[in-house]
């Protein structure tokens, strides 16, 4: 093992700084825990990196602290809803009840409050995540219509399937082909889509689709810059020959 | 009242992993400077970053279970729950809407790539000034921006070998910039 080579790649500072994958991470980690020369580049990096943060630290604002440690406070300790109601008058019982009612009502209501208010952060959280998600998306479609090598077709629904929209991207230079997915419904188990270009008036096999939280994704084939169209089709799982399509064709584009 | 005014790196995660609160406050006395450094690099403005700083600590001390001081030092252990703040506070749709007032490149370009060393940078982006500008572009899209490298690969339209490669070798040339 040639460690100053390893040293020398980059991938410490890549590992260190957060830019490294998980694979990578792994790596680093079992060469750290097997080459002490490796751990000391990481180590002597990470000091030099928290140096030069110190050096460059920007004063918080006041206030930061303390909201901190409210914020922490609050996670800590589970909020206690104590209700001591001494009625004024002796005799007046109902009015006792009424303030236990009171009481208990007003507990009841904060507790609520609180549930409600967990599930509107909750979901404030999901709302934010999908809005990055699609903003993501928004990007990468940006990115590939402003390439002027990329064509783009709609692939629109069949009577099988007429609520079903999806589109291809495909780049006439670099092979890749895009397959962003406005809407296609979640197959049964047994069935599974397959997307198909034509070629020649005959379909070619692009690969099968999995339908993940990744509505766009990326197909290499080599024939495709010729493609004069392309179909999906709703296909049986785990059927042998791929080649030919056998089941329904649920979006294709215009030919 | 806490009598000790200063704890080894080793002391300090045994204290903080007890969620020992003395611990902590001395974490935030200690460290809240530079990690806002590390967020103001990414976020420019001043009371963003000091909320997205705010949010940093309050990760750290429900993660700190799970820092493995095997795995990195404490520093950069926050250094990247600080930057992943950073990032996700920058990509957030308030930080957008926000933003959108502000000229971006109408040439497709990605919003705030760096085409050249700032006057008013500090930290580590002043040290990016100091490298062969598409090095810098993609430190920056990378480190700073949290773009993933498939993604600079087909926004500057790089085989994604060529973005990891060259990316490495700007980190080292950082490296060698700031380990004086």
């Amino acid at each position: 093992m040639n460690t100053q080579e390893y040293i020398q790649s980059g991938i410490l500072e890549s590992y260190v700084l957060g830019l490294a994958s998980d694979e990578e991470r792994r790596e680093v980690e079992d060469m750290c825990a097997r080459y002490p020369e490796i751990l000391q580049s990481r180590l002597d990096f990470e000091k030099a990196l928290e140096e030069q943060a110190f050096a460059n630290a920007v004063q918080p604002a006041p206030n930061v602290k303390a909201n901190m440690l409210a914020l922490i406070a609050n996670e800590t300790e589970a909020p206690s809803i104590t209700a001591k109601e001494e009625a004024p008058v002796k005799k007046m019982y109902w009015l006792r009840y009424a303030a236990a009612a009171c009481a208990i009502l007003l507990a009841g209501s904060v507790y609520y409050n609180i549930v409600l208010s967990d599930r509107n952060k909750a979901l404030r959280k999901e709302y934010d995540d999908s809005v990055t998600a699609l903003n993501n998306i928004k990007e990468d479609i940006q990115v590939l219509q402003q390439n002027n090598n990329v064509k783009m077709a709609a692939l629109n629904g069949t009577p099988a399937s007429p609520q079903s929209f999806t589109t291809v991207y495909w780049d006439t230079t670099s092979h890749d082909v895009y397959l962003l997915i406005n809407n296609l419904p979640k197959p049964a188990s047994d069935k599974q889509y397959q997307l198909w270009a034509f070629l020649d008036g005959k379909p070619v096999d692009m690969g099968l689709i999995e339908i993940t939280d990744k509505p766009l994704q990326l197909y290499k084939c080599n024939k495709a810059q010729n493609a004069q169209g392309f179909a999906i089709t709703l296909e049986k799982r785990g059927r042998e020959d791929v080649s030919v399509p056998g089941g329904d064709v649920m979006v294709v584009s215009k030919l | 009242m806490n009598l000790k005014t200063t704890y080894s790196e080793e002391e300090l995660v045994y204290l903080l992993q007890q969620r020992n609160e003395n611990a902590f406050s001395y974490l935030y006395d200690n460290y809240s400077g530079a990690l806002l450094g590390i967020v103001n690099g990414i976020i420019p403005d001043k009371e963003i970053a000091n909320d997205v700083l705010q949010n940093v600590f309050v990760n750290i001390w429900r993660k700190i279970a799970s820092y493995d001081p095997s795995k990195g030092r404490l520093f950069t252990w926050m250094l990247n729950i600080a930057r992943n703040a950073a990032i996700d506070e920058l990509r957030s749709k308030g930080y957008r809407d926000a933003q959108k007032n502000q000229p971006i490149g109408e040439s497709g370009e990605v919003a705030g790539a760096v085409t050249g060393p700032a006057v008013d940078d500090v930290g580590l982006k002043k040290v990016l000034g100091n490298l062969k500008s598409d090095l810098r572009v993609l430190v920056d899209m990378s480190y700073f921006q949290g773009f993933t490298h498939e993604e600079i690969s087909r926004a500057l339209n790089i085989p994604l070998g060529t973005v990891k490669t060259r990316i490495r070798s700007a980190l080292l040339q950082l490296r060698t910039m700031i380990q004086t």
